[in-house]
């Protein structure tokens, strides 16, 4: 039997498991890529939080002279494209790639070659668009590039285009990543791992990826035709010669808005993770949950020109995509009341990565009714384009799937590396970020409500917008102190010695049953499947949940 | 107890790469659905186009042309039932001229273009018009690579009557090619 197994693992454990640089950049295997996207991944956001910290200190103060305005405008651009393209995204990525195979027990995923293509092609494009720092400025026109802003004519230097090659590389990486999760999903699964067994963040990284499959060809039109603008002549965007400025917003929102939901569905299966397993429970109303995911996949498509209300489009349009922005707003609720329900009731042991959970819950449910609230024709006509839209991308970008993430973090951390970073740094992080991350934007509500529009490089001091862009500021700091503390966190626990404890969490999900850090072949005998928590049931057959479900 | 050691039946590597080229060809439509898209968003504000008066050479090259390559499909569906069948031969002859037709596609392609007199800065629709048989030209492209790679492969002898994925992929790419041709065929030139 085990031969079988050590037959199966032989290949893998020659690619993947050596040690030395080589060894990584030869790898294919998917935990390897996983640490490798996780690991880049989080140096972009360090770099895009640097970006942030820049504008903030600009902002401190009226007619602040930290920043021109021509830098200022490279900078707000950076840190959105960076913190979107090159952090949240692939650290889901990195999570997915090291934990599908995992919780579906599998040994890797469908296409280890092209898993590794994609990641290199990730990180390629991340440096390619930062390289243009160096190599004649910036892209500038902020990441949702609005024509004409975009055209030769408005930015005269090569930002745009190195922005418009990145995105396409990125963009490319990311399809190819996607493809390879949903064959995975559909084709790796264990014995018994049926859909309706299939762990939470698997599911959600499944529509996840159908969601980038089907969004991703969008902003690669848009952005061949931008390229075609600006390097062969083309006048697609160029009103005044026939274009239209429109057509790139449009097409631009049909991947726009559902990229959104590419970034939060991850971390929201994420915290469905977690929090069963801190609240000794499991995920109430699991099929729900599925739906409602699948729905918000479905609906993310059909809401893309509420980003657009103010262009004038027609009364039938307006109504038709404000409608739906409120109907989306139904199945996320649901998710938000499983997860209260989940832990009702529950025993619940308040480690980091629950408090991250239940943060992500408290900050995404303000950003999502911010949300609700610009569905409203005449509120969002009011408050487009100023502060208090940035105040809503990052309560549920931020707020949201950031603290997602660092809920994984501290919970599968100790199955990667085979340590645990420590609790009480990780819970000044985690008061550090959560007060910080209120101070920064819940401010911004104030100033957008008194019209401080986004993306100005300062402001005159008799507008009474400066005691609150100083509060902002000071939040900012915070949360990146509690950054800071999570990277010494890291590095303390890595210089530590590992305990390699398989199951520190008592969980419930198959990742938990390999050890930790998990052999190159991950399991050496297939495992098989009776339920939605089939190491709970090996663990306490008693009380295994097929026996109840008999 | 369902436990095994044995591979079990999902990991056969020739239907995860049919699932995984279907996922891909999923993701190319709706890249030519947004292209479309734009096409008709210009050509909405544009009640000036004139079609199919823009190429001189009328209707007759352009159809010619989609005729030959919708046969193409026909020839390459052959060659994969030629394949099942275990006649290498004739599915190395009808790859072989699948791969032909492609390459008279790309020239009556280029041909028809070069006759139109359009130009990619001429107020958008000779961009349009350039960029969507440009998107389509460089997929058949890549499935006229494919293609060689898979007739090389068979003429080594790598596929049998049961092992021919490579052959069977192929094909479906080269369909959805055609099949993208034939809707463009008709935004560009029909309607």
């Amino acid at each position: 039997m085990t031969t079988h197994a050590e037959a199966l693992s032989a290949p893998q454990a020659a690619a993947g498991s050596g040690q030395g640089l080589l060894s990584w950049v030869m790898t294919v295997d998917h935990k390897r890529i996983g640490i490798m996207y996780l690991v880049t991944a989080t140096a972009f956001f360090v770099a895009g939080g640097l970006l942030a910290l820049l504008m903030r200190t600009q902002l401190a103060q009226p007619n602040g002279t930290v920043l021109s305005n021509a830098a200022y405008n490279e900078i707000f651009t950076m840190h959105g494209t960076t913190m979107i393209f090159l952090a949240i995204m692939p650290l889901g990525a990195g999570f997915g790639n090291y934990f599908v195979p995992l919780m579906i027990g599998a040994r890797d995923m469908a296409f280890p070659k092209l898993n590794a293509l994609s990641y290199w092609l990730y990180l390629f494009g991340g440096l390619f668009l930062f390289s243009s720092f160096l190599f004649g400025g910036a892209p500038d026109a902020g990441w949702f590039s609005y024509a004409p802003l975009t055209e030769k004519l408005y930015s005269i230097n090569h930002g745009m285009d190195y922005w418009g090659l990145s995105v396409l590389i990125l963009g490319t990486a990311t399809t190819i990543g996607s493809i390879n999760f949903v064959v995975t999903t559909i084709q790796m699964r264990a014995p018994g791992m049926s859909f309706t067994r299939m762990p939470m963040f698997v599911w959600m990284t499944f529509v996840t990826s159908v969601i980038a499959i089907f969004a991703l060809p969008s902003l690669t039109t848009a952005t061949l035709l931008l390229l075609l603008d600006r390097l062969v002549g083309t006048h697609f965007y160029n009103v005044s010669a026939g274009g239209s400025a429109l057509l790139w917003q449009h097409l631009f929102w049909f991947f726009g808005h559902p990229e959104v939901y590419i970034m939060i569905l991850p971390a929201m299966g994420l915290i469905s993770e977690v929090i069963p397993v801190f609240s000794r429970k499991p995920l109430f109303g699991f099929m729900t949950v599925v739906y409602s995911g699948i729905a918000i996949g479905i609906l993310g498509f059909t809401v893309w020109a509420h980003h657009m209300f103010a262009t004038g489009m027609a009364i039938g349009a307006l109504l038709f995509f404000s409608a739906n922005s409120f109907i989306i707003g139904v199945p996320t609720g649901v998710k938000i009341f499983s997860w209260l329900a989940t832990m009702w009731g529950g025993k619940l042991t308040f480690k980091t990565p629950l408090l991250f959970a239940i943060g992500f819950v408290a900050l995404f449910t303000i950003g999502g009714l911010d949300g609700v609230h610009m569905a409203v024709l005449p509120v969002d006509w009011q408050i487009t384009d100023t502060y208090y839209v940035v105040s809503h991308i990052h309560y549920v970008l931020f707020g949201g799937a950031i603290f997602g993430l660092f809920s994984a973090m501290y919970y599968w951390f100790p199955k990667m590396s085979g340590r645990r970073l420590s609790e009480t740094l990780g819970k000044w992080q985690f008061w550090l970020m959560f007060i910080g991350m209120n101070l920064t934007f819940f401010p911004m509500h104030v100033l957008g409500l008194l019209g401080m529009p986004r993306r100005i490089y300062t402001y005159a001091d008799n507008l009474g917008w400066g005691i609150w862009n100083l509060i902002e500021t000071v939040g900012a700091y915070l949360i990146a102190l509690g950054i800071l503390f999570f990277l010494i966190n890291f590095f303390r626990t890595m210089a530590s010695a590992p305990t390699n404890e398989p199951d520190p969490w008592d969980a419930f999900t198959l990742e938990w049953k390999a050890s930790s850090p998990p052999a190159p072949y991950n399991f050496a005998e297939i495992p098989s499947v009776r339920s939605r928590r089939p190491l709970w049931d090996e663990k306490y057959p008693d009380k295994a949940d097929w026996k109840q479900a008999e | 107890m369902t436990a095994s050691t044995a591979t079990p039946a999902r990991f056969r590597p020739g239907s995860t790469a049919k699932v995984g080229l279907l996922t891909v060809i999923a993701s190319e439509v709706f890249f030519f659905a947004t292209a479309l898209s734009a096409y008709f968003f210009l050509r909405l504000e544009h009640p000036e186009w004139s079609l199919p008066a823009h190429t001189p050479t009328g209707l007759w090259a352009p159809s010619l042309n989609s005729l030959l390559f919708l046969a193409s499909a026909v020839v390459i569906w052959r060659a994969e039932r030629a394949a099942a069948a275990d006649r290498p031969r004739a599915a190395q002859l009808a790859l072989g001229a699948t791969l032909v037709l492609g390459l008279v596609f790309i020239g009556g392609q280029i041909f028809d273009f070069s006759q139109s007199g359009l130009k990619p800065d001429d107020a958008t629709f000779g961009g349009i018009f350039l960029a969507l048989i440009g998107f389509h030209a460089v997929h058949v492209l890549a499935g006229m690579i494919y293609l060689g790679i898979t007739l090389a492969r068979a003429r080594v002898g790598d596929f049998s009557a049961k092992h021919h994925t490579s052959i069977t992929l192929c094909a479906w790419f080269w369909y959805f090619v055609v099949a993208v041709w034939l809707v463009l065929f008709g935004a560009l030139y029909l309607i």
